[in-house]
């Protein structure tokens, strides 16, 4: 999952940081005769670093952007069965999902908007993980597109602070099997 | 005007003054921490905190520690830019005065009128509380913030005056010059003049947008058939939020251009990456902040993108020219560390160290299964609690009447060991989805709040073992000052 490699990767990447500072720091009291040498020699490594960072930028941006979840951007997967259109209308403090029970394997459309204040609509799976999210906004109608692998019962989160009830604002989704 | 025309025109000194700031920053950051403790002992079901006070605590943390970082930072820029700048004692303490006042507003609105739609007050969450705060309580919040924008705005067109008097013009202030190779770079502005002309760049164009968003919000209050545009209330309020907090580090780390050489007895190289950074953060602080609109798909498609793409050129500055500077200054320096030297460096590390997972949530893809999940606050608390509150905490320390209290060193590991736990329990909470902002958690998500809650008790106890050294000097301080 998308979430397991953030993670891991992020770790890596901090505790190398974490590493250098604590390296440097447990070093730096004994002075060196001369910094000149040093100094140029950190300054070309600054240059090395730069590079590295523009390929990891361009690279990981390439990639990521091939990927957007707008549904103006993507299209159905051919292996999908015809998209199912969803209304998803958030309102202090519950979901109106209609319908709400769909079959593994089967592609739907979540046309997602609000009666009154900002909600997030997130897509939880049977484990409790995000499987996808987009904002539920008064005056606007967000779509989210998403194909139900597995079948099971997912919940939808609200995931944008919407007053006292905030946590409260859950509903399921049935996914049954072929 | 010479710098000490200006600054003799108030009653009070310089040092003083800077003294209440740090006296009032170190209370406020000790209240919030202990507001921050709660809501993960809430969440932890280590205490029993009823949901609708717990969105009250959340709101009122919230505001307070972006208002705090911003008095604490402004009390850093303020201390080291009027070294090379005349600025205004009597103004710089009217911040100070209008920040307290707002502060009055807002507590009343949180505590007494309930009022929890969260610091960032989306538009029209104020006007729908489901009655549970009033029209009055929502506007007295927004007067409050307005209070303390009204401080800030003051204070940063002072020590714009005061730069302008010295360098003729904010480019020249900023470096542009020396950034483009237009003039030789051992002849640009000291780092101190560099990151306040950013700061004010970005914080008056912020500050600005916030009070016309909150303006408008205060009018839908109380004539609620005046409505605005949901999305475009969003983009403003996250373009005044994303700004001003940001502009909170960029003051602090003034404390890292001018302690940590005193340190180390190298001077801060200020060549032309490090100018053309600056000149490349003022721009990306103005111009990042869709990242935050990423899940908002009615979002025009190129802006997101724009958004991401910021995200990541964000990070150059910060890890190849700040940290690699901190670095390289402490290098092999022969330093004797002391506290002092100790957070400061730690705040460039946590600073630089917060910009990975930023990165990661400023990615559509990743955003998308991270968004509003306890990652958000992993990775702010990371370049805030461990990045700009400890280079706040440095420059206390290094100003402080006490700077070799026994206890030192134990508040400073505390505060680290703890930070880190803390902030890493947050991350992880938010790898499996963790909502952020929820009251009540599932018993799965029980152990990551537990953890968090250990983690944010040393912090606090660290933060209180730091604050109360420096206020068990302060009479002796004053008693100083009264005898200059």
């Amino acid at each position: 999952m998308v979430q397991q490699v953030v993670w891991g990767v992020s770790i890596v990447l901090m505790g190398t940081l974490a590493a250098v500072f604590a390296w440097v720091a447990m070093g730096a009291s004994v002075a060196l005769d001369d910094y000149g040498p040093a100094i140029a020699s950190a300054y070309r490594l600054r240059t090395w670093l730069f590079g590295l960072a523009v390929i990891v930028l361009i690279g990981a941006n390439y990639d990521t952007l091939g990927k957007l979840p707008y549904v103006s951007s993507i299209s159905a997967p051919s292996s999908a069965t015809a998209t199912q259109s969803v209304e998803a209308i958030a309102e202090q403090w519950s979901w109106s999902i209609k319908p709400d029970a769909f079959r593994a394997g089967e592609t739907v459309e979540f046309h997602v908007s609000s009666n009154d204040v900002n909600h997030g609509f997130a897509l939880y799976d049977p484990d409790m993980r995000i499987v996808a999210q987009t904002q539920a906004m008064p005056g606007y109608t967000n779509v989210l597109r998403y194909t139900f692998r597995e079948p099971g019962v997912y919940r939808v989160l609200c995931l944008e602070y919407c007053g006292v009830g905030h946590h409260e604002m859950t509903a399921e989704i049935k996914v049954s099997a072929h | 005007m010479t710098v000490e025309a200006v600054q003799s025109r108030s009653g009070i000194s310089a040092r003083a003054a800077v003294l209440a700031y740090i006296v009032v920053s170190g209370l406020v950051l000790l209240l919030m921490m202990l507001l921050g403790l709660a809501m993960r002992l809430a969440q932890a079901q280590w205490i029993t905190v009823q949901p609708d006070f717990f969105y009250v605590i959340m709101t009122m943390h919230g505001a307070g520690m972006v208002g705090i970082a911003g008095l604490s930072g402004a009390a850093v820029m303020w201390y080291f830019v009027r070294r090379y700048v005349p600025v205004s004692t009597a103004v710089f303490l009217a911040n100070l005065v209008f920040f307290l006042i707002g502060a009055v507003f807002i507590l009343g609105a949180g505590f007494i009128g309930g009022f929890a739609a969260a610091w960032t007050f989306l538009f029209p969450l104020p006007a729908h509380s489901g009655e549970l705060w009033s029209v009055n309580a929502a506007a007295s919040y927004m007067v409050g913030l307005l209070f303390i924008g009204v401080g800030f705005l003051l204070l940063h067109l002072d020590i714009a005056r005061g730069i302008l008097s010295v360098y003729g013009g904010l480019g020249e202030a900023l470096g542009v010059k020396q950034a483009f190779g237009l003039a030789p770079e051992d002849q640009g502005p000291p780092p101190a003049v560099t990151a306040s002309t950013m700061v004010l760049i970005v914080n008056i164009l912020g500050i600005l947008v916030g009070a016309a968003v909150l303006v408008i919000s205060l009018v839908n209050l109380y004539v609620p058939s005046f409505t605005f545009n949901a999305l475009v209330a969003k983009n403003l309020i996250f373009f005044f939020g994303h700004v001003f907090i940001n502009a909170t580090i960029y003051m602090a780390v003034i404390a890292v251009y001018e302690i940590l050489p005193s340190f180390t007895h190298r001077k801060w190289k200020t060549n032309r990456a490090f100018y053309f950074a600056w000149v490349l953060s003022t721009v990306m602080v103005l111009t990042v902040y869709p990242h935050h609109l990423l899940m908002d798909f009615a979002m025009p498609t190129w802006a997101l993108i724009a958004g991401q793409i910021i995200s990541w050129l964000s990070g150059l500055p910060v890890l190849l020219v700040t940290a690699f500077g901190a670095l390289t200054n402490v290098y092999r320096s022969g330093i004797r560390w002391t506290v002092a030297a100790g957070l400061v460096f730690v705040g460039v590390a946590g600073w630089a160290i917060g910009v990975i997972p930023a990165i990661a949530d400023g990615t559509i893809e990743v955003n998308s299964f991270m968004h509003n999940t306890q990652w958000v606050p992993g990775h702010f608390h990371t370049y805030l609690l461990l990045g700009m509150v400890a280079m706040f905490f440095g420059f206390m320390t290094y100003i402080g009447p006490r700077t070799t209290g026994a206890s030192l060193p134990i508040g400073f590991w505390l505060y680290v060991v703890g930070g880190s736990i803390f902030v890493l329990s947050f991350l992880a909470a938010g790898s499996v989805s963790v909502p952020r902002r929820y009251a009540v958690h599932l018993p799965q998500w029980l152990p990551y709040d537990r953890v968090a809650s250990i983690g944010a008790a040393l912090t606090v106890l660290g933060a209180l073992i730091l604050v109360l050294n420096f206020l068990i000097g302060l009479p002796s301080a004053i008693r100083e000052e009264t005898a200059a």
